[in-house]
């Protein structure tokens, strides 16, 4: 078994794709969501955000 | 007989002719029931247990804004609420998702079997552990497989569930569901759940269509949602289903 701190944290990304007018987000791993065009827009555009934060720290950290 | 397809096939806990014979006479009613309509409210006390004979029936929770989430399905054969006769009142709903039949048991006879049978009271304990062993395969289903995997998952484990029963033939069986009665049950939304209805499909793995299911790749959509019969404790799985080579 994977130790539990390691399971939930995916490293491999999300596909999203388009259905019906909605975006469907599927994966990483057990996740299936289902938005509107404006939460898939300002969700992907927190998850680059937080995702450039840490990008930035570790380069300072170098 | 009400009650042939109670515990048919499943490992080491068979009822005999005469423990049967006992559970047929503690039948105290039957009665039909209308599709989509709850006939147990969780908070209610009760006397009873239900047996479902015919149709499709569920265990759900609403969430604060109505949003249901199906929990449990029933298939013919399996009791409704036998956790109801030592519990009393109940933490879920009750629901009929297609007309049904059920056999009424009261807790009394209940009472008296676990007095007298204890072989039988065992077997109808096992009942409700196979509900427990199903319900950590849909937290399963719901905590690590995508979109599709939750489908394949169900959809395989229905199949199984309906084999020993005689409603399946292993590989094609009338499931009185909607798409919403999907997503409700694997946690996506309608339009997720046709979606990968449609994937299933364009993979040759399976076919939902009229509310009859054809599997036309048992042992890749069983692979597709990881879904691994054993905890359901069938004995004859793998000459009927085959998925034999997922159980070794």
């Amino acid at each position: 078994m994977i130790p539990p701190e390691d399971t939930s944290v995916h490293s491999l990304p999300g596909k999203a794709s388009v259905a019906e007018g909605f975006v469907l987000l599927d994966g990483p791993n057990g996740v299936a969501v289902t938005m509107t065009a404006y939460a898939a827009s300002e969700t992907g555009k927190s998850l680059i955000e937080a995702a450039r934060m840490i990008e930035e720290k570790t380069e300072s950290d170098k | 007989m009400f009650t042939d397809k109670f515990l048919r096939d499943r490992r080491g806990v068979e009822l005999d002719v005469h423990e049967r014979a006992i559970l047929e006479k503690a039948v105290f009613e039957i009665r039909t029931i209308d599709a989509r309509k709850t006939v147990v409210q969780a908070g209610d006390t009760l006397s009873v247990s239900m047996l479902l004979l015919e149709g499709f029936m569920c265990r759900y929770l609403d969430d604060r804004e109505g949003m249901r989430q199906l929990v449990a399905v029933q298939v013919p054969g399996d009791f409704l609420d036998l956790h109801g006769y030592p519990l009393k009142i109940l933490d879920h709903d009750v629901a009929s998702l297609t007309a049904a039949t059920i056999a009424v048991i009261p807790h009394k006879a209940l009472d008296d079997i676990n007095a007298t049978m204890p072989e039988l009271t065992r077997k109808l304990w096992f009942s409700t552990l196979l509900d427990a062993a199903m319900h950590r395969a849909w937290l399963f289903r719901l905590g690590r497989l995508d979109a599709v995997g939750r489908v394949a998952h169900f959809l395989s484990e229905t199949n199984a569930r309906l084999v020993p029963v005689g409603l399946s033939d292993g590989k094609r069986f009338a499931l009185g569901l909607t798409q919403a009665d999907i997503s409700e049950i694997c946690g996506i939304t309608s339009v997720h759940t046709n979606r990968v209805l449609r994937q299933l499909r364009e993979e040759r793995l399976c076919i939902f269509r009229s509310s009859l299911v054809e599997i036309l790749d048992v042992e890749g959509l069983a692979r597709r949602g990881q879904f691994n019969p054993a905890y359901l404790y069938i004995e004859t799985i793998s000459d009927r289903s085959g998925v034999e080579r997922l159980t070794s």
